[in-house]
C-alpha cells in the first residue's frame, strides 16, 4: 500500500496500478484453472472466478481509497503538530523573556520614575503568541507593576517620614546646641557646671549626627547650611566634635585652606562617620591620626587607625557598601553601625564628588582617605584661622592705652595678618587713664621716651571704660559688645611697627 | 557679638569640648582667677593650636584672664584650660593680680558727671 509521508501526486499513478494487481492475478489463475478442470466443472469455475475477480477488484479499490484518506489525515496531523510546536516554543520564549527581560526592565523603569502605563506598554511582546496567553502575560505584568509601585510608594513615604523626623530632631538639636553655647558662656566661671555643660553638649552633638545620618539616608541634605567658608582646621575639629571618642583623635598638620560653605556640612558629616568607624573599631588605648594634605586633585584627608584592620573580603564589602549607597535607603542598613556609617559616607561622597578609599594601614588598622575636590577649596581667610578670630577685634582707636599699674604701658601698634592686636611694650609707666584729647594722633610709638617721669608727648586718647567693659563682659560670661570693638579691617591701622 | 546673625554666621563647627580636649577644670594645674594677668614668654609657634597662638600673640602685653576670655569670645573655663597648657609649656607666665587702681583722677570724674547731666 502507500507509504506514509510520500507525496500524493507521485503516488497516485502507482496506487492506481496497484489496486488492479490482485484482480489481475485472480483473473490469470481463473484463466489457467478453466482449461485444466474437467469440462463439467468448467462453467462453475469460470463463474466463480469471475465473481472472485469482481469482488477482489472492489475490495482492492476500497482499500486503496481508504489508504489515501489515511495518508491525507496523517499529513494534516503532522502539519498541526508542527504548528503547535512552534506556538509552544514562542510561548516558552515569551515566558523566559517575561522573567529575564520584561520584569527587571519594569522594575528599573519604575525606579526611574516612569509612569506604570508606559511600563506596561513597553512590555508588550513582538512574538506571535496566543491572544489568551498574551492577555495572561499582561495581567501578570500588571499585577507585578502594581505591586512594585505600591512598594516604591511605601518606601518613598517611609523615607519622607524618616527625613521629616530627622529634620525635627535636627532643629531641636541645633537649638539645643545654641542654648548650650549660651549657657557655657554664662557659667564659664563655674568649672563644675561648665564641665557638665560640655558633657551635655557632647551628647547633643552625637544625637545631631545620628539625625543627620538618617536625613542623608533618606535622600536629603545633612542638617544645617554654612553661609561662610570655614577653614579646614575648623572642619576637622567640627568632625571630631561629633564622635564619641574625640579624645583619641590626634589632629596633625592641616593644610591652611578653607572649604566653601555649601560643602562644609557634608564634609564634616562624612569625616565624622569615618572617624567614628576608626575610633569604634580600634582598641580604646590606640590613637587615631587625622591629617589633611594638599594633593593634585584637591585636599586629601587621611584617617588612620591602629585597630585590628579589615580582611580583604571585609574591605571589599565596605567598598561595595560605599558604592551601592546611592541606590536607596535599605532599612536593614539602619541596624548595623559600620554599614550605616559607610552608607552615609557613600551617599555624601556621591552627591559631593568626594573620593573615598579604604586601605590597610601601615599601623595595621585601616587608612581611610577622603579627597575633597579642588573646586570647593579656597584659600583660608587669614582672620579666621581660629574660632575666636572672627570675633576678636580691637578697641576702637588703633592705639589705646590700657592703663594699669605695671611699669609697662602697652601700645597697640597694629595688627598682625590674622587680625590680632599687636602690642608693644614701652618703658616707663603711663599715668592712669586721662581724658581723651581731641584730635590727638595715634601715638608715635617709635619715639623713645628718655625721661622716665614724663609720659610720651603724644599719648593716645583713652576710651574710658574699655578695660572695664572687657573685664565685665568676661566676668558675666558674655561676649564683648560691639561698642568698644570693631571688626577686622575697620578703622585705621597703625603701621608704625 | 551677640546679634542674631552671629549665631548663624559667626558660629564655628567645632564645639568647646574639642578646644579644651574635654577638660573643664584646670584649677589644679594652674590656679588662676579672672584678674590674673597673663603675659607671654615666647613667640607663637606654627604648630600651636590657633587659640594658643592667639593668646600668646595677644599677651605680649599683660592681659587679664577676663580680657582674654572676652577678646576670644570663649568662656572663662576654656581660657583657663588653654592657659594651663601654655603655663605648663612655659609659653606664658601668670602674674599676681595687681591691686585695684586708686580712684581715677578728678578730670575724668568730672567729664563723666557732665556727660551724665547732658543726657
Amino acid at each position: 500500500m502507500v507509504r506514509a509521508g510520500s507525496s500524493p501526486g507521485v503516488q497516485r499513478p502507482a496506487s492506481a496500478r496497484i489496486w488492479l494487481l490482485p484482480p489481475a492475478v485472480m483473473a490469470v489463475f481463473t484463466a489457467f484453472a478453466v482449461p485444466v478442470v474437467s469440462a463439467g466443472a468448467r462453467a462453475p469455475v469460470a463463474w466463480c472466478g469471475a465473481v472472485a475477480v469482481a469482488l477482489l477488484a472492489a475490495v482492492s479499490a476500497e482499500a486503496v481509497r481508504r489508504g489515501r484518506t489515511n495518508a491525507a489525515l496523517r499529513h494534516r496531523c503532522a502539519a498541526q503538530e508542527a504548528e503547535f510546536r512552534r506556538l509552544l516554543a514562542n510561548q516558552a520564549a515569551e515566558t523566559a523573556r517575561l522573567a529575564e527581560v520584561v520584569l527587571p526592565d519594569a522594575v528599573a523603569r519604575l525606579q526611574r520614575g516612569e509612569h506604570p502605563e508606559q511600563v506596561l506598554r513597553a512590555s508588550c511582546s513582538e512574538l506571535e503568541v496566543d491572544s489568551q496567553f498574551q492577555a495572561a502575560h499582561q495581567r501578570v505584568v500588571r499585577t507585578f507593576v502594581d505591586a512594585v509601585v505600591a512598594e516604591e510608594e511605601l518606601r518613598d513615604s517611609a523615607q519622607r517620614a524618616f527625613v521629616n523626623i530627622a529634620r525635627r530632631v535636627q532643629a531641636i538639636v541645633h537649638q539645643q546646641a545654641q542654648d548650650l553655647r549660651e549657657m557655657q558662656h554664662r557659667h564659664g566661671n563655674d568649672a563644675a557646671v561648665f564641665g557638665d555643660l560640655l558633657h551635655v553638649d557632647h551628647g547633643n552633638s552625637l544625637i545631631g549626627r545620628l539625625a543627620d545620618s538618617i536625613a542623608v539616608l533618606g535622600g536629603a541634605r545633612p542638617g544645617r547650611q554654612w553661609l561662610k567658608n570655614v577653614t579646614l582646621f575648623s572642619v576637622l575639629r567640627g568632625a571630631m566634635s561629633r564622635i564619641l571618642d574625640y579624645r583619641r583623635v590626634d589632629l596633625h598638620s592641616v593644610a591652611n585652606v578653607a572649604v566653601l560653605g555649601p560643602t562644609v556640612e557634608p564634609l564634616i558629616h562624612a569625616l565624622a562617620e569615618l572617624l567614628d568607624n576608626a575610633t569604634r573599631y580600634s582598641p580604646p588605648h590606640t590613637r587615631v591620626h587625622l591629617t589633611a594634605t594638599e594633593v593634585q586633585s584637591g585636599i586629601a584627608v587621611e584617617i588612620e587607625d591602629a585597630g585590628v584592620g579589615l580582611t580583604e573580603e571585609a574591605l571589599n564589602r565596605a567598598e561595595r557598601v560605599l558604592a551601592q549607597a546611592s541606590i536607596g535607603l535599605d532599612l536593614t542598613d539602619l541596624g548595623e553601625a559600620p554599614r550605616l556609617g559607610l552608607a552615609v559616607v557613600g551617599r555624601l561622597v556621591r552627591s559631593n564628588r568626594f573620593q573615598v578609599s579604604l586601605r590597610p594601614s601601615a599601623y595595621g588598622g585601616v587608612r581611610a582617605v577622603l579627597v575633597v575636590p579642588r573646586d570647593v577649596i579656597t584659600t583660608a581667610p587669614m582672620p579666621d584661622t581660629y574660632p575666636g578670630a572672627g570675633l576678636v577685634s580691637m578697641p576702637v582707636p588703633a592705639s589705646v592705652t590700657v592703663a594699669n599699674q605695671e611699669e609697662d604701658e602697652p601700645v597697640i601698634a597694629g595688627r598682625t595678618a590674622n587680625g590680632l592686636p599687636q602690642r608693644r611694650r614701652r618703658r616707663n609707666a603711663a599715668p592712669l587713664p586721662r581724658p581723651a584729647r581731641a584730635g590727638s594722633a595715634p601715638a608715635p610709638t617709635a619715639v623713645p621716651v628718655t625721661a622716665p617721669e614724663t609720659p610720651a608727648p603724644a599719648d593716645p586718647p583713652v576710651q574710658p571704660g574699655i578695660w572695664l567693659a572687657a573685664f565685665h563682659s568676661g566676668v558675666s560670661g558674655e561676649a564683648p559688645t560691639d561698642g568698644p570693638v570693631r571688626r577686622n579691617g575697620d578703622g585705621p591701622l597703625d603701621e608704625s611697627e | 557679638m551677640s546679634g542674631p546673625e552671629d549665631k548663624s554666621e559667626g558660629e564655628q563647627p567645632e564645639r568647646l569640648y574639642i578646644i579644651t580636649g574635654g577638660r573643664s577644670d584646670a584649677s589644679e594645674q594652674a590656679p588662676l582667677d579672672l584678674v590674673s594677668l597673663i603675659v607671654s614668654r615666647s613667640a607663637p609657634q606654627p604648630d600651636m593650636l590657633p587659640e594658643h597662638s592667639a593668646i600668646v600673640r595677644m599677651c605680649q602685653y599683660p592681659l587679664s584672664l577676663a580680657e582674654i576670655s572676652a577678646y576670644l569670645a570663649l568662656p572663662v573655663s576654656v581660657v583657663k584650660v588653654l592657659l594651663a597648657d601654655l603655663l605648663g609649656d612655659g609659653r606664658v607666665e601668670a602674674r599676681a593680680p595687681v591691686t585695684p587702681a586708686s580712684l581715677p583722677d578728678v578730670e575724668l570724674l568730672e567729664a563723666v558727671m557732665h556727660g551724665l547731666q547732658k543726657l
